[in-house]
Parts: C-alpha cells; sequence; structure tokens
C-alpha cells in the first residue's frame, strides 16, 4: 500500500512534468508576435497598422505637440515662464546640446515613424497586399509614404541647414526606405539637404497617385490622409525649397479662382477662423489634424499644446512678437486666441486642459496655409506687387480682419508684400509650429526676446545639434557644423 | 511516554527497596547556560545504571546514588546538549547548554541539508537570531555584515523599501544582479511589488521572528543545483518549526521611534529672500519698479495674519518622529512523532516621511509528523496582510528621483519664505502644480505644495502574500528516500492612489484616484530521492529531483480623472473622465538535477551538482541550459601527518576546498523578451497595431563561470573558525539592451547576450568564542570582502554605456575595462578667485573654460581664460569616467557580550573604497527658485574671493551641477555604520518563576546610530535607483535615512 503510494507519487510527477511542455513556449495574448508576418494576417490588423502610423506621427515628441512646440518657442513669439529643462527651455533659449531631451526625443521619434512606415511598406508587398487587396493597399502605401514625408520634412527643419544654404549641398538626414525588426549594423551616412528633399517631394508624388480623393467619413478626411493632403504639403515643402513655381503648379491643383478646393475634399476658408479650433475639428480648413480624444486619446502634460501655452502656462506669448504686429489690429478676429492671466498674454487658441485630457486637435496643414503658400510664390516668384497675391492675402486676413483691406497702394515693393504675408502667417499661425520654419527657409535672424538673444543665420544654433545617441550608435553620422 | 513512566516508576521501586545499602543523596540545580535560568524536566540518569530522575519547575533535582559503579550523572533534556558529569560531592549544580547545533553542525544547502564538516561549496550560515526583534520591515534590512560577500545598501528611508543586495559583486548588467531567494523551498517572490509610492518588498511577508536561520549559496558547487538562477548567488531561508518537547510560548514586542537623520541644512526665508534678490541683481534682473507689473522680478519675505514674518521649514511638514512597535507570539512543541509551530505578528511602523507607514499582519503555522518508520508529511502556512502606505511619491523610489512631487525634492526645493497655507486656511497654491508665491513676484517659488500633498493624497498598496507547501516524504530504507514538496506562493497586490484637485500631479485635471491590482501566483512542485550510503570509509549521497515552477501574473488597472465633488477622494466617487490598464505574464520552468557527494574517509571530498532548466521565457532557438559545479575538499586535520606533526593541538580541523562550475542568471527577464511584437493603442477611437519590442529568438540565460579556492580551519575545538576563500566569477553572455542607430527605429533595443564582466575578490571571516566564563562571555565576529568588478566587453564596437537616473540625469557610465556603473562627470576646476565664476576642465584641451550664466555683450557665456570663446561644456563631451561606485571592500563587525545577566550587541558594518554622486547637492545649489543649503553663504561675492560656490546668478543651473553631473558633487562615500545597538537584561529566575514564565529579557536598542564617514550626504549608504544593476552610488533626492530608537522583551513561558 505505502509503496503503492510512491510509485503513484512518481508516476503522477512524471506525467505533470510531461504535458506542461506547451507551457515553454507561451503565445502572447496580448501583443501581436511577427512570427509568419501575423501582423499582416487579417485585414483588421492591416487597418490597425495604418491607423498606428498616424499614432506615430500623433506621437507626443512629434505632432501631439512638442515638434509644433520646439518651432515655436526656439522662434520669437514666446516667453519662458519656467526654466524645465524637460519643457524644451533649453531650445527656447538656444543651448540645446546633442544630449538635449528634445533633441535625441524628437528624432527617434520621427525616424521611429520612417520605420514604421517602411515596415509597413514592404509587409505589404510580401503579405498584406493579399489580404485586403490591390486598390486598398496602394491606399495604404501612400498614406505610409505621405507620413513618411512629413517626419522626413519634419526632421529637416530643425537638424539640417535651410536648402538655400549651398542649395541643398548641406548635410541632410540619413534617408532610411527599408524595415527594420532586428538588432543590426544600422550605420549610414547623412544624404545632402537636396536628396532628403528629393525623397519627400517623391513620397509625396507617389502617394499624390494613389492616395483617395476623400474618405466616407468626414472624420477621416481630417484625421487621414487624402490625395489633397499630398498636394498641399508639397506646397508647403517646395516652399521650403524656395522653388515658387512648383508651390503654385501644386497650389494651383486645389486651389480654384474663388480660393476653394474644387476636387477631392473640397477645402476652403471657414467665415469664422475660430471655427477651426472647436470642436469638433473637422471643418474643410483642416486638410491634415492630429486627433485627441479626452480620456482616452490625450495629449501629454509635457507635450500638448495646450498645456505649453495655456494650460500649465509654461510659456507667454512675447508683446514683441505677433501679438504686438500693427498688422494684427485690435479688431482682427484672432486676438480672441489670446487670453491675459495674471498680467501676462497666453495663447489660448488650445485650449483644453488637462481636465479634459488636452484634446485639442493639433493642426498639421490648414488650407489657410494653402492660400499663404501660394500668394506667397506669387510674389517671390515674380518678384512684383501681384493681385491674385493680395487677393489671397485678404482672404485670409480679411475674413479674421474686416477693417483692414490690403490693396497694391498698401506695398511699395514686392519685398514689402513677401514680408506682409511672413507678418501675416505671424499672425494666422501663432502656435502651429511655422514660425521658426518660415524664418529658416528665408535665412531670417531669428529674433531675441526677453534675456534670449538674436540668433543669426550663420550661427551654429540655428538649426538644432544633431542627436547625440544618433552620432554614439551610428558611426557614420556627423554632426551640425 | 506512558511505558518510559511506568518503567520508571517499577525502577524507582527496587531503588527504594534498596536504599538503605550505600546510598548517597545528590541535590543540585540544573540551569541554563546562557542565561542562567532554572531548566525543568531535565533527565537525570546514573550512568551505567537504570537510575533516573527529572528537574523539578525551578530546575532543582535530587537523586539517590548507589554502589561504587555509579560514577557521573548524565542530564538531557530537548533542545540542550547533553551533559556527562562526574559525580563529587552531594551538591552538584549544572548548567546545560542550548542545543546550537542545528546552526554550527549543518548547513542548509537548497533541497537538502549537509553536514557542515562535509560541505565543501562556499556557504554562509546566518543564526535566525540576527533578524529578531530589529526596528525593520523585512529581514533583509537586517543582513548587512553577516556574512562575508554579501553587500546590503539600505537605499533611504522609505519604509519596506528593498535593500540592494550584492553577492560577490555585480553579476549582471542589464538583468537583475539580486539573488534567487528560497523560503522553505520554494522561490519567492523578490523586488518592490507595490504599484503604489509606497515601497512593498515582498520579502516582508515573513516575520523576521520567524526566521530559524538563513544560509547564502556562494559559489558554483553550492549554488549549481539552482542552475541557470544561481548567478547572483542563492539566500536559503529557513523559517522555524517545532521541536519535541513541551510547549513552549515566546512573546515578542518592541516599540520605537525613528527620526531622520542627516538632512542637509537649508536657507531660512531671510537667507533665501536676500539670496536670491542677489542673484537676480547678478542676471541684471531684478525689477521691483517697472510700471509694467508683469515684468517685475524679486523676492521678498511675507508675513503671516499675526504679523509674524513667514518662514517655512518644510522638514518639519515632511519629515517626522516616526513611532513603531511589533508584537509577536509563538507557540511551538511536539511530540516524537509531532512537532508544530505556531506564530502571529502584528506590527504598525510609521517611518520618517509624513504618511508612510508599515502595518504587517502575519501568521505562519507548520506541522510536521512521521507516521510510522516510512512515511512523514507536514506543511506550513505563511500568510501575511501588508499595508504599505504613502501620501505621495517620495522621489526615492527607483525612477522617481526627477519626479515633481518627490517629497525627499520638495522638502528642499520649496521656498521657505511662504507659507504652506493661506490666513483663511486654504492652501496656498498659485497654479493647481505650483505653490503660491507669496510676496514673491515673478517667479515660482516650488513645484507643488507640499502639505496639500501630504494632507490631501494617498498612495496606498495593500499586500495580501500567501507562502504555503506540503510535502510528502518517504523513507523507503535507512538511507534512501523520496520526497514530494508543493510549494505556492500567492502575492496579491492592491493599490489605491488619490491625486487631489487642489494642488499636485493631477490637480489640473481635477483631481483623479487610480486603483490597481496585481495577482502574482506560482507554484513549485519539487519531487527528489536521495540516497546516503556509507561503504567503509567511503561516503556518498545521491539526489536526483526534478522541479516544475509555474508563474501567473494578472493585474487591471483604472484611472478616474476630474473629481466631480471635490469632498470626496475615494476611487467610487463620481469622476467625468475614467481610463484603464492591464498586464497578463506567464513563464515556466521545469527541471532536472542532480546532487552527488562523496568522501573518503572524511579526508578527501567531492561534490557535484549538475542541473537542467529549461524556462519559457528563453528565445525559441534556445530553452534549454545545463549548468554544473564541481567541488573538492581536503579536511587535512584528519591525516595521520598532521596529527604526527602536532598540528592537532592548535587545529581542531583545516579543510581546503575549491570548486568550479557554470551557472546562469535570468533574474529580471521578461516573460516574453525574446518576442518582436506589435501591440494595439488607439487612433481617434480605432485600433491600431504597432511595433513596440525588438526581439531576439536566441536570447538565452546569463552565464557565470565560477571559480571558488578557499580554507577553513577552526582552532580550540573550533571555538574560533576562520574562512578564507578567493573567488572569481566570469559573466559571459550578460543580456545587454544593445543600442540600435536611434534613426534605424526599432521601438526598443533588443535584448543580446552579448556582454561580458568579472568580479573577482577575496573574502575572510573569523568567528570566535573569545571569552566564556560563567559571569562573562564575549564572541565576536568579524568579516571582510574584497571585490573587483571589472566590464570586459560590451556590444561589438561598443565601448561604453550611460545609464540614466529617473531617465533624465547620466550620471552612470560603464567603460570596458572598467566597473560597471562609474560615475559621469564633467571635471571642475574651482571658482575663479578674480571673477567668482565657476572653472570647468574641458576634456579635450584639458584647457580651464569659464561660465557665467548671463554674458554680457560682447563677451560669452562660455570663455577661455583668456576671454576667447569656448564652446559650450556638455556632459557627452566632456564627461570623464570619474569613479567608482562599487565598494572595494564590504563586511561587518558583530560583537556580543554578556556580564551576568546583561548583554550587549554591536552590529558594525562598512563599505570602503567607494563613491557616492550626491546629486541632490546640485540642487542645493541651484541657483533658479530653488532654495539652498547653507552652503550658499560662502558664495563668490567681491574680486580676489577664495571660495568654492561661484558667484550667483538667477537662472544658472550649471555651474553647480544641475544641467550636467560635476566632479564637485561626487564624495568619497566610505563608511562605518554602527548598525544595530542592543543592551539586554534577563531578568531573574527567582522572580519570574512565581509568575510561571521561563525566561524574560528586557533590551532597549538603537539601529543606524553612529556612522563614521565623511560624506557630506545625509547617508553614503544610498541608491536612488533601486536595485539597478548599472546605476548604483547614486544619491538624488532622496529621503534621508533614519535613526531608531526601540525598547522592548521578550518572554518565554
Amino acid at each position: 500500500m505505502k509503496r503503492n503510494i510512491i510509485y503513484l507519487t512518481l508516476i503522477a510527477a512524471c506525467l505533470h512534468s510531461s504535458c506542461k511542455k506547451d507551457l515553454l513556449s507561451p503565445d502572447s495574448k496580448t501583443a501581436v508576435s511577427t512570427l509568419d508576418l501575423a501582423q499582416f494576417s487579417t485585414k483588421e490588423r492591416i487597418d490597425a497598422q495604418v491607423l498606428g502610423l498616424y499614432a506615430g506621427i500623433r506621437n507626443g515628441n512629434f505632432y501631439g505637440g512638442r515638434y509644433p512646440v520646439y518651432n515655436e518657442v526656439r522662434a520669437d513669439n514666446f516667453i519662458a515662464q519656467s526654466t524645465n529643462a524637460v519643457t524644451a527651455y533649453q531650445t527656447y533659449n538656444f543651448t540645446a546640446g546633442n544630449g538635449a531631451q528634445e533633441v535625441t526625443d524628437f528624432w527617434g521619434s520621427a525616424y521611429n515613424t520612417i520605420n514604421r512606415c517602411n515596415l509597413f511598406i514592404e509587409g505589404m508587398t510580401t503579405k498584406g497586399t493579399g489580404i485586403v487587396g490591390d486598390a486598398l493597399a496602394k491606399n495604404y502605401i501612400a498614406e505610409a509614404k505621405v507620413l513618411r514625408a512629413i517626419a522626413y520634412y519634419s526632421l529637416l527643419q530643425l537638424y539640417a541647414r535651410p536648402y538655400w544654404d549651398g542649395n541643398g549641398s548641406k548635410p541632410g538626414l540619413p534617408i532610411r526606405l527599408t524595415g527594420n525588426s532586428v538588432a543590426g549594423n544600422y550605420d549610414l551616412a547623412r544624404s545632402s539637404v537636396a536628396d532628403v528633399y528629393a525623397q519627400v517631394i517623391k513620397d509625396l508624388n507617389e502617394a499624390e497617385a494613389d492616395l483617395p480623393l476623400s474618405y466616407t467619413a468626414a472624420v477621416n478626411n481630417v484625421i487621414r490622409t487624402h490625395r489633397n493632403t499630398a498636394i498641399a504639403f508639397k506646397t508647403r515643402v517646395y516652399l521650403s525649397m524656395q522653388r515658387y513655381a512648383d508651390v503654385i503648379t501644386e497650389a494651383e491643383k486645389i486651389v480654384s479662382s474663388s480660393f476653394t478646393a474644387t476636387s477631392g475634399v473640397l477645402h476652403a476658408l471657414q467665415p469664422d477662423v475660430t471655427a477651426v479650433f472647436k470642436s469638433p475639428y473637422l471643418t474643410t480648413e483642416s486638410i491634415f489634424s492630429m486627433p485627441f480624444v479626452s480620456g482616452t486619446e490625450t495629449g501629454g502634460g509635457q507635450s500638448a499644446l495646450s498645456s505649453y501655452f495655456f494650460g500649465i502656462k509654461l510659456y507667454s506669448l512675447n508683446p514683441q512678437g505677433a501679438i504686438g504686429d500693427p498688422a494684427f489690429t485690435q479688431a482682427d478676429k484672432r486676438r480672441s486666441f489670446i487670453t491675459i492671466s495674471a498680467g501676462l498674454p497666453y495663447l489660448s487658441k488650445f485650449p483644453i486642459g488637462a481636465a479634459q485630457g488636452y484634446s485639442d486637435y493639433v493642426p498639421v496643414i490648414r488650407y489657410a496655409e494653402v492660400l499663404l503658400n501660394l500668394g506667397e510664390a506669387r510674389v517671390r516668384s515674380s518678384n512684383a506687387v501681384d493681385p491674385q497675391a493680395i487677393a489671397l492675402l485678404n482672404a485670409v486676413h480679411g475674413r479674421s480682419d474686416a477693417s483692414t483691406t490690403y490693396t497694391v497702394s498698401n506695398f511699395s515693393s514686392a519685398q514689402a508684400l513677401a514680408d506682409a504675408f511672413l507678418r501675416e502667417r505671424n499672425i494666422e499661425f501663432l502656435g502651429e509650429g511655422l514660425r521658426s520654419p518660415d524664418l529658416l527657409r528665408l535665412g531670417l535672424t531669428i529674433p531675441g526676446k526677453a534675456e534670449v538673444p538674436a540668433v543669426p543665420p550663420t550661427s551654429a544654433q540655428y538649426i538644432w545639434p544633431i542627436s547625440g545617441t544618433e552620432l554614439l550608435y551610428n558611426k557614420l553620422m556627423t554632426d551640425n557644423n | 511516554m506512558k511505558r518510559k513512566l511506568l518503567t520508571t516508576m517499577l525502577l524507582l521501586w527496587c531503588f527504594a527497596l534498596q536504599v538503605d545499602a550505600q546510598t548517597r543523596i545528590i541535590k543540585g540545580k540544573v540551569t541554563n547556560e546562557s542565561d542562567g535560568t532554572g531548566i525543568p524536566g531535565v533527565s537525570i540518569i546514573v550512568t551505567g545504571t537504570k537510575t533516573s530522575t527529572q528537574t523539578d519547575a525551578s530546575g532543582t533535582y535530587t537523586i539517590a546514588v548507589t554502589g561504587a559503579a555509579a560514577k557521573s550523572l548524565r542530564f538531557t533534556y530537548v533542545g540542550f546538549v547533553a551533559k556527562v558529569v562526574p559525580i563529587s560531592g552531594a551538591t552538584m549544580n549544572v548548567s546545560l547548554k542550548e542545543d546550537t547545533e542545528a546552526l554550527e553542525e549543518i548547513v542548509v544547502t537548497g533541497y537538502t541539508t549537509q553536514r557542515k564538516a562535509d560541505n565543501i561549496g562556499s556557504i554562509a550560515s546566518i543564526s535566525g537570531k540576527a533578524f529578531e526583534n530589529k526596528p525593520v520591515q523585512s529581514f533583509d534590512q537586517a543582513l548587512g555584515g553577516k556574512a562575508a560577500g554579501v553587500q546590503v545598501t539600505i537605499p533611504n528611508g522609505v519604509l519596506n523599501n528593498p535593500p540592494v543586495i550584492r553577492i560577490r559583486g555585480t553579476n549582471s548588467i542589464s538583468l537583475s544582479s539580486y539573488p534567487l531567494i528560497i523560503i522553505d523551498g520554494v522561490a519567492t517572490y523578490t523586488g518592490d511589488q507595490s504599484g503604489s509610492s509606497a515601497a512593498g518588498n515582498a520579502l516582508s511577508s515573513i516575520n523576521p521572528n520567524d526566521i530559524e536561520r538563513v544560509e547564502v549559496l556562494k559559489d558554483a558547487a553550492a549554488s549549481a543545483i539552482y542552475g541557470s538562477r544561481a548567478a547572483n548567488g542563492v539566500i536559503v531561508i529557513t523559517t522555524k518549526r517545532g521541536k519535541p518537547g513541551k510547549a513552549s510560548v515566546n512573546y515578542d514586542a518592541w516599540v520605537g521611534t525613528v527620526t531622520a537623520r542627516g538632512l542637509p541644512d537649508l536657507l531660512d526665508a531671510y537667507q533665501y529672500t536676500d539670496l536670491k534678490n542677489e542673484g537676480l541683481r547678478n542676471a541684471g534682473t531684478y525689477d521691483d519698479s517697472n510700471p509694467d507689473a508683469a515684468r517685475r522680478r524679486y523676492f521678498a519675505l511675507s508675513n503671516d495674519a499675526n504679523g509674524n514674518v513667514i518662514n517655512t521649514n518644510w522638514y518639519d511638514y515632511i519629515y517626522r518622529r516616526g513611532t513603531s512597535h511589533s508584537n509577536s507570539i509563538s507557540v511551538s512543541g511536539g511530540s516524537q512523532s509531532t512537532n508544530f509551530y505556531i506564530s502571529a505578528n502584528y506590527t504598525a511602523q510609521k517611518g520618517i516621511l509624513t504618511a508612510n507607514d508599515y502595518n504587517r499582519k502575519a501568521i505562519l503555522a507548520k506541522i510536521d509528523h512521521k507516521e510510522g518508520k516510512i512515511f512523514s508529511f507536514g506543511g506550513k502556512i505563511n500568510y501575511s496582510n501588508e499595508e504599505n502606505k504613502a501620501a505621495t511619491s517620495s522621489g526615492s523610489l527607483n525612477g522617481e528621483a526627477f519626479g515633481t512631487g518627490g517629497l525627499g525634492r520638495l522638502a528642499i526645493v520649496t521656498a521657505p519664505n511662504v507659507a504652506p497655507k493661506n490666513a483663511d486656511g486654504t492652501y496656498n497654491v498659485q497654479t493647481p502644480t505650483t505653490i503660491g508665491r507669496g510676496a514673491n513676484v515673478g517667479s515660482d517659488v516650488g513645484f507643488y505644495n507640499p502639505l496639500a500633498v501630504l494632507e490631501l493624497d494617498r498612495s496606498n498598496n495593500e499586500l495580501n502574500h500567501v507562502q504555503s507547501n506540503i510535502y510528502l516524504q518517504a523513507n523507503i530504507t535507512d538511507w534512501f528516500f523520496v520526497k514530494s514538496t508543493y510549494g505556492i506562493d500567492y502575492i496579491f497586490s492592491d493599490n489605491d492612489n488619490f491625486f487631489n484637485p487642489i494642488n499636485g500631479g493631477s490637480a489640473a485635471a481635477g483631481g483623479s484616484a487610480s486603483v490597481s491590482f496585481n495577482k502574482g501566483k506560482r507554484w513549485v512542485w519539487t519531487n527528489i530521492a536521495q540516497a546516503n550510503r556509507t561503504f567503509g570509509k567511503h561516503d556518498f549521497s545521491l539526489l536526483l529531483g526534478n522541479e516544475q515552477q509555474r508563474s501567473t501574473a494578472f493585474g487591471f488597472g483604472a484611472t478616474r480623472t476630474t473629481l466631480s465633488d471635490q469632498a470626496f477622494n475615494q476611487f467610487a466617487a463620481g469622476y467625468a473622465t475614467p481610463g484603464n490598464s492591464g498586464s497578463l505574464g506567464e513563464n515556466y520552468l521545469v527541471s532536472f538535477f542532480t546532487q552527488f557527494n562523496y568522501n573518503f574517509n572524511k579526508k578527501y571530498y567531492l561534490s557535484a551538482n549538475v542541473r537542467q532548466d529549461e524556462y519559457s521565457a528563453f528565445g525559441l532557438e534556445n530553452k534549454k541550459g545545463v549548468f554544473y559545479g564541481i567541488g573538492l575538499g581536503w579536511e587535512i586535520a584528519n591525516e595521520g601527518f598532521w596529527a604526527n606533526a602536532g598540528l592537532d593541538n592548535a587545529f581542531s580541523s583545516f579543510k581546503i576546498r575549491g570548486s568550479y562550475g557554470t551557472v546562469g542568471n535570468t533574474a529580471g527577464l521578461g516573460d516574453f523578451a525574446s518576442y518582436t511584437f506589435y501591440s494595439n493603442g488607439l487612433y481617434n477611437g480605432g485600433s491600431t497595431l504597432v511595433p513596440n519590442q525588438t526581439g531576439n529568438f536566441n536570447l538565452g540565460w546569463e552565464s557565470s563561470e565560477k571559480l571558488d579556492l578557499g580554507f577553513n580551519f577552526g582552532i580550540m575545538e573550533d571555538r574560533i573558525t576562520v574562512e578564507a576563500a578567493y573567488y572569481k566569477n566570469t559573466l559571459e553572455g550578460l543580456i545587454y539592451n544593445v543600442p540600435q542607430v536611434p534613426s534605424a527605429g526599432l521601438p526598443t533595443d533588443p535584448m543580446l547576450n552579448i556582454a561580458s564582466m568579472s568580479n573577482k575578490g577575496f573574502e575572510f571571516a573569523i568567528n570566535a568564542d573569545a571569552v566564556r566564563t560563567n559571569n562573562f562571555s564575549w564572541s565576536p565576529s568579524f568579516n571582510i570582502s574584497f571585490n573587483k568588478n571589472k566590464v570586459t566587453s560590451l556590444s561589438e564596437g561598443l565601448t561604453q554605456f550611460i545609464t540614466a537616473t529617473s531617465s533624465l540625469e547620466s550620471a552612470n557610465i560603464s567603460r570596458v575595462g572598467e566597473p560597471l556603473g562609474m560615475l559621469y562627470a564633467v571635471r571642475t576646476n574651482g571658482v575663479d578667485p578674480a571673477s567668482g565664476r565657476r572653472i570647468f576642465i574641458e576634456q579635450a584641451t584639458g584647457k580651464n573654460v569659464l561660465y557665467q550664466q548671463v554674458a554680457p555683450a560682447g563677451q560669452f557665456r562660455y570663455t577661455y581664460e583668456d576671454g576667447t570663446e569656448a564652446p559650450s561644456i556638455s556632459l557627452s563631451k566632456d564627461g570623464v569616467a570619474y569613479r567608482n561606485t562599487q565598494p572595494k571592500f564590504v563586511g561587518g563587525f558583530d560583537n556580543n557580550f554578556r556580564y551576568k545577566a546583561f548583554d550587549l550587541g554591536l552590529t558594525f558594518t562598512y563599505q570602503l573604497g567607494f563613491y557616492v554622486y550626491y546629486g541632490t547637492n546640485s540642487g542645493l545649489r541651484d541657483q533658479r527658485f530653488w532654495n539652498n543649503s547653507t552652503d550658499m553663504l560662502r558664495r563668490w561675492t567681491a574680486p580676489g574671493q577664495e571660495t568654492d560656490i561661484p558667484k550667483i546668478i538667477a537662472g544658472d543651473n550649471v555651474s553647480n551641477g544641475s544641467s550636467f553631473p560635476i566632479d564637485v558633487n561626487v564624495f568619497k562615500g566610505d563608511f562605518l555604520k554602527l548598525r544595530s545597538a542592543t543592551f539586554g537584561y534577563t531578568l531573574p529566575a527567582s522572580f519570574l518563576n512565581k509568575a510561571k514564565i521561563a525566561s524574560a529579557r528586557i533590551y532597549v536598542s538603537g539601529n543606524n546610530l553612529w556612522i563614521l564617514s565623511d560624506y557630506p550626504g545625509s547617508d553614503p549608504e544610498v541608491s536612488s535607483n533601486g536595485n539597478t544593476s548599472s546605476a548604483p552610488g547614486i544619491d538624488r533626492n532622496s529621503v534621508a535615512n533614519g535613526r531608531a530608537f526601540t525598547a522592548g522583551i521578550s518572554v518565554k513561558f
């Protein structure tokens, strides 16, 4: 009897150990393993990956707030009320070194998005197209290309000298077009600024051909990219390259004589600019915006635009900046975006605070910009006080400030009109992250503010240094200056 | 039992009949040698006869001795060493020594036990007495200094924070270097199991008073039986069990207080206001009269409602005198067949930080039963309910150092010229995340209002921890047994957090509450068969075993933000916004192992262990590993020539031993670390799927090749024992998250088994029974170990890597050829007497570079001494691997004195030959609005002044090291601590007997009483990065350590 008990125990022990072998290779029940490209195994997973590419652009270090914030605070419209290095102070006062958090994190975030796009494009070719069919696959791949273009363009604005400097011959970025998923030797040298811009244009052109004209769900016309998104973004890219004729060519695809888009998504200026920055954020003026959802997809406490400019009030508006511009008249409706708090002016264009999860949409590109891009391109390409340019300027300015209508007589020279465009952009896009790129693309000195001195185009601080970790691990990488 | 009584009575009858023939009556008292109390129930037998008796309740006896054959008396009692005393005179008082054989004569080797004399592995045994009645939450906090080669660092004064434990150096880079912990045969959960801001050490479930003994397995011969998990050493804990004999009841209680020690001296309101204004003036930004009020900037004192100047010492709010108590009761006893041990413990401890509490209710019940000659079975259940409470982050746990609301930091940052509350009793707040500015204008003067978060927030954790096992053993023959043990370890962690809507972390969002629950369940089933046989002079033992260990984890949490009604603070109240989280994990370890021991004539020893582990977390291509250890020993004292040479007079034992083997490390390896994963998220309500982990299917264990050479000897019948060892751990295939080029865009750095490192060292321990007389005894024990750690390679092409503190400050650098985790800092060269500017040393040129925060027109922020512009100083360009953080020497010195009924125990610990980065100091000298230490009173103010503190300029976060670490804030950490001192008095037996008390002792003790160190921070024994292997030696915004005093009583019935 006793012996039997022992034998039973031993037998049970052996049986027990042999039955549990499957436990040695557990499948995750919360994440998709890439074995057999399982991430492309169903349409639902592929759809989710497409949205994941957008989520990459929306990351807190990128358009989820920090990228436009950096481009604002390094320029002249904001005064720091905090000295916290975590909230862009070093970018604000031009002390950000290679190791600064913003310098390494934005770099990482943008390239992470690029790699998502690359992996997606490859996986679709290998497997995904067979799952979703050719038509949808073309749309999806085109979306990946637009987003990749936006990521490269955005990186250029902070890490590379502007295009005009040596006509794109200065060091640009490592161009990565293949997906990486395991450890490897990823040393890669910087391509020239011109080469990177060429890649951006190539992606946008290919995307333009393959993107859907519009989506059935109206929300997707704003939070996903469609053909007009690619075109609109090209006007920005060409403007940065000072290829004004190309700006005009692209813009004219989506700007009719009545200053609206007549094919694809029917973009138009809104009569009331404040409508663009209000829920549901889905006007036809918003060509592409990053959505946030209170409670579930909240903006970051140290990345959302509102947290910097209004919620936590880390940066007040510089009285000597755009808000001090005489062209920004008291009658201007855009003054309603300025709120005085404790005696200081703050930008309340993105007013939603932490309680509602900083859920303001972040504009990536608006139709107003396309109009101003077109107008400015006309002035700069013709070097004349172009009437259509003035009409475009009036379209944007006049909708917020009916008291002012510009005429040819207002501008003594083409330069004066070009300057007016710059000032209008400064007012119109305040807080949207266009200020520093606008100064840089024209080689203008970044004006000083408060205790921070001006930064001339010759200065090393005119652009960021390269991410310190990139320099450390990519043996072919070189720093700026 | 009955039969014995009967026999005794019969015998007594016989003796009674013969009493008149040459009978002598001998009387006396049998006492406990350790405390002089009488021992009741001692059996006394006249040797060579059947005459016997027992002592009475007071320990006295009377026995009749007849005939010339009666030469001596034999005294025996369970739990005491038997003694034979020659008969002399009519009164024979005898003292018996408590049988500490359990500790001295055997060692627990993990799955089994071994005679200590037969063991050749490097194992340190520590008696449970080392942990009893200490003002600690878990036994490991009292482990420091008790064993050679074991470094224990208490990271700070946060209650129940797991200590940093290193056995023979740091043995991993990216994984944990924390040892495997086995409690009563079951590998237990370790580390901080709390999901709140209060720490929750898993090991605190064990009442330290329940610990019988602790073994530390250090070399391959000892630890290889634990295979893939043994590289960091193994700590084997054995809890108490009942012993045959009358039931004894032990009651232990103590009360105590604890206060923070060594807090830095801060500026008061007057000094703060003056210095900050001086900084503004030096920066040229002081402005108290601008017509635009919004542009004014100055600091000013203000008065409270009573007209007194507000002068707040934030220490008074954040720190406190904590009071604690502990009550433990245990009942143990048993018969020849069944033994039991039951204990209950309740302790409530308040730490030095306001609202940081620890409460534990624990029970342990254990039973062992023998059924017939073959079977024995038994089991235990240890249940504990622990509450780990905190108001908010201490800023002192791993990853918290730079948290805005960390209390360690708030205490020193917040301006002293503002009050926590306004005159109307409301909290003084500026914005939801900043304290009110008082009369100061133009700048924040603090982060969160400390009082608001202390009073309104909470971050509590509750652990319910069950550790239980049952076993069945069959002794099939007298030399062969099989044993099956099934154990469970369930730890349930409940967390309850509330962030108030007025000021603090969630105030901007209108307050939030979050709860989370994490369930860890583990079962371990071990089956072993062991044979022990002796053939002539050959002793063999063979152990075969199989073990399976399965762990699953499940967690979920929810956050609700924007409180509907500010009067409420519970999760179940109304909130605007919900949020949630979840986690899931599982792993499985299946193992086969064998241990073979052999010795010839107690002279030549061989021990071999082999273990094969298959572990689910390893990569698909690398699931299985085989680990082994071989040891050889030579007991020279048992050789004939030893005695012939007369050495046996000096040495009672002398053993030379050596071992070699390879074991592994998996501690801290994620369950699914080898996979490449995509995971879900949301984009405007739609599901996303994005890469979130870079995998490696070849991922495997880290390998540690251990060599150990040593000798042990005893002199004077082992009254003095000495152990010495040399060891070398060669670590290969260490997992390193190999940084990939950032522009490759991978979601995480993949884990590769790529790095290597070594630890080499010596250990020396001496234990002595130095003085033992009836009235006085002194038993000192001393140990010291020397360790040298060296990183020998990282991944290809990588020569160094940096580890950040709290993701922000890169103060540790690990370089090939140097020890892991050196301090990374920029060199400085004092303060320029002419200008008061900090002088940095440019690394590339060695040139002095002077810094000024605000450069007047035409000047530069960084200049060479000739005034020309210098490039900005940065850590990446100018930082150097400055100093070593791993102590060269660690050890302890224990002394136990007894004089009559008084006893005194002193435990010293020390760590030598290492440096600490006092990062807190850079904050204490930061020239933003932060309050400063009184060091700033000796700042540079006039040309020609020689001082170590630069001119103060508002906004300057560079000169004193906030922006990047500088050498000025690196200090020698060497310390000698009086870790604990206990003075006790054993109450006289005569007094106790009336109360039917067997023994009673009262004592007072102090913990962390005295420290000898040049370190300027509150305590050089510190770790802002917890157990992180590659980031030791950082003191960044941590709360101080406490100094505790306790008084207690131990009573035995």
